[in-house]
């Protein structure tokens, strides 16, 4: 205990926290129903894919929409390979989605890498649209009509297939993003670019490296995701939604930031969840989503996290998000001052 | 011994002729100044020898190597390093973090003893844990000097380094520059500040409209009318 203790950072009440929240945490199935069960999976998975928007768009500096892509691979992958014909077992086909969605952003991320701003954004939305559209008029996706996979209807193996693996992926973004050099020369990219080149550091493979990383993370949730709900439709694992609530729920909880991603995708799927719990299926939330995101970008521009951290202010979402502005965020990869 | 070696480098944008045909040499331990007007190509030359633009036509050779159409990683890898006309800092890291994105190679022992060095050369020990973007305008030009020395350049390209720079902190890089020239490295300077151009630099290369227009020693640009000629205009009869 003491051992374990001394590896954690912060004061021992933090830690005595730490401690109690992995407990309650890992337990949830135990003292919470079906329901609440459920809304903590789907808070599992969003912060997760949240942490991978915040890959490229927190860390890196590039404003994705289409990490959806990656997700839809990942959900169509397992969906794919558990239909009687190939009849693959649902834990083999989630490497598959994962090594498929990141070859796919090696692949993509060498053109489209090379833009910035506003022209990268619109590049990555147009792959989602394609992915959307392919999805739709393949034979193998089960066009519009989707795949219907082997129902499982257990909560509890979906709430720790999700818990699982966001765990790993908070703990591996951790280690690569805040203790490592990688994380160092991607935040360097983010920064100045040229700056980086002229430091010594490869900025294409670092960008590349940090994409295909980012992909990685949808491409297993999605796999995860497909088998939980049983039945996919392009719509419901290619929607550009699903990109926007990652964006929405990193920049609420605070771009750039381990933990900025999951408090923000804890809060808005709690609210969202309560919102169709209270007033059925409406589209209110939405406009409640819009103002508070423009909130936070006008007051609280680091997100929800620096109400509980001391770090430095960056007002790093104000910084991005002016790079989304015509004329503002440059076209060549060479990047400028932000 | 020569370091570098820029021959009849040239770059137009568009129909603006930014560099045409630069050539010379910068010899070990050497200190080269370079000076012209505003919009006379100096950072465009800077910019073509770390390879962030590449040469329409030319030679640069670093160290013995043809560098030419080179990736700046790789020239920077090579032993080439400079500073930027505005301080190009990673704003959203600390002093620290900033000095560790440098270190790309190499273990992370070596590197954090390297960072330590380099700041106690700059006198950066106590920002240590500042963000970049909170620094003075005087600091930021240390701590992007500072990046440039953790891969230990031979040849390091300086843009105005001192420009807008406290006395106090403008003498710490002067004490750094003939601190590492005595110790190996060369140095292409690009400065208005004719008094440390005058202190410091060997040589002085003049340049005007993308052109060499003079070069020699410090006294002997002073004196070459073409030189006057591009500071001040030709004068009207």
């Amino acid at each position: 205990m003491n051992c374990a203790a001394a590896m954690i950072p912060g004061t021992r009440w933090q830690q005595s926290s730490l401690l109690v929240f992995l407990v309650v945490v890992a337990t949830v199935p135990f003292w919470a129903d079906d329901y609440w069960t459920r809304i903590f999976t789907g808070v599992a998975m969003w912060s997760a894919l949240a942490m991978s928007w915040n890959i490229m768009g927190g860390y890196a500096g590039y404003i994705s929409f289409g990490q959806v892509a990656f997700f839809g691979i990942g959900a169509y992958t397992t969906a794919v390979l558990m239909q009687k014909g190939p009849g693959w077992g649902f834990f083999a086909t989630l490497p598959v989605g994962a090594v498929l969605a990141g070859a796919l952003a090696v692949l993509i991320g060498w053109p489209v890498l090379r833009l910035r701003g506003a022209y990268f954004a619109i590049a990555t939305w147009a792959l989602a649209e394609a992915f959307l559209q392919i999805a739709t008029a393949a034979g193998f996706t089960g066009g519009s009509s989707g795949l219907t996979l082997p129902i499982n209807a257990s909560t509890s193996f979906f709430y720790y297939a999700m818990l699982v693996p966001a765990a790993v992926t908070f703990v591996v973004c951790w280690l690569l993003l805040e203790r490592s050099r990688f994380g160092y020369r991607v935040k360097a990219v983010r920064d100045h670019e040229a700056a980086a080149e002229s430091i010594g550091i490869d900025t294409t493979r670092v960008k590349i490296q940090a994409f295909a990383f980012s992909a990685v993370i949808p491409g297993v949730f999605g796999g995860i995701y497909a088998y939980w709900i049983t039945f996919i439709n392009p719509t419901s694992v290619l929607a550009g939604d699903i990109t926007d609530q990652m964006v929405v729920m990193a920049l609420v909880g605070g771009l750039g930031r381990i933990w900025g991603p999951a408090l923000g995708a804890t809060l808005l799927y709690l609210v969202d969840r309560q919102f169709i719990a209270s007033f059925g299926e409406t589209t209110a939330y939405i406009a409640v989503l819009g103002g508070l995101l423009a909130l936070i970008v006008l007051f609280l521009p680091d997100g929800l996290i620096s109400l509980f951290s001391r770090g430095h202010r960056t007002a790093l979402s104000r910084q991005l998000l002016v790079r989304l502005l015509p004329g503002r965020g440059g076209t060549t990869g060479r990047g400028g001052r932000l | 011994m020569t370091v570098l070696e820029v021959s009849d480098v040239r770059r137009s944008f568009g129909g603006i002729h930014a560099v045409q045909g630069v050539s010379f040499a910068l010899g070990e331990q050497e200190i080269l100044g370079i000076i012209g007007p505003n919009g006379s190509g100096k950072s465009t030359l800077f910019n073509l020898l770390t390879g962030l633009v590449r040469a329409g036509s030319g030679k640069v050779r670093l160290l013995g190597r043809d560098i030419t159409g080179w990736k700046p990683h790789r020239i920077a890898r090579a032993g080439m390093g400079r500073t930027f006309q505005i301080p190009a800092l990673f704003v959203n890291m600390t002093v620290q973090e900033n000095l560790y994105a440098a270190a790309v190679e190499g273990d992370w022992k070596t590197a954090r003893q390297r960072t330590g060095q380099v700041l106690d050369l700059m006198t950066l020990g106590d920002l240590r844990n500042e963000l970049a973007s909170t620094l003075s305008g005087g600091q930021q030009r240390l701590l992007e000097f500072a990046r440039v020395l953790m891969r230990d350049p031979q040849v390091i390209l300086l843009d105005e380094v001192t420009a807008g720079v406290h006395p106090t902190l403008r003498q710490v890089i002067l004490d750094a520059i003939t601190r590492l020239r005595s110790e190996g490295r060369s140095f292409l300077v690009i400065e208005h500040d004719m008094e440390l151009v005058r202190a410091v630099c060997e040589r002085v290369i003049v340049m005007d409209a993308g052109q060499v227009v003079a070069h020699g020693s410090f006294d002997e640009i002073a004196a070459d009318k073409s030189v006057v000629e591009a500071y001040l205009g030709v004068p009207t009869q």
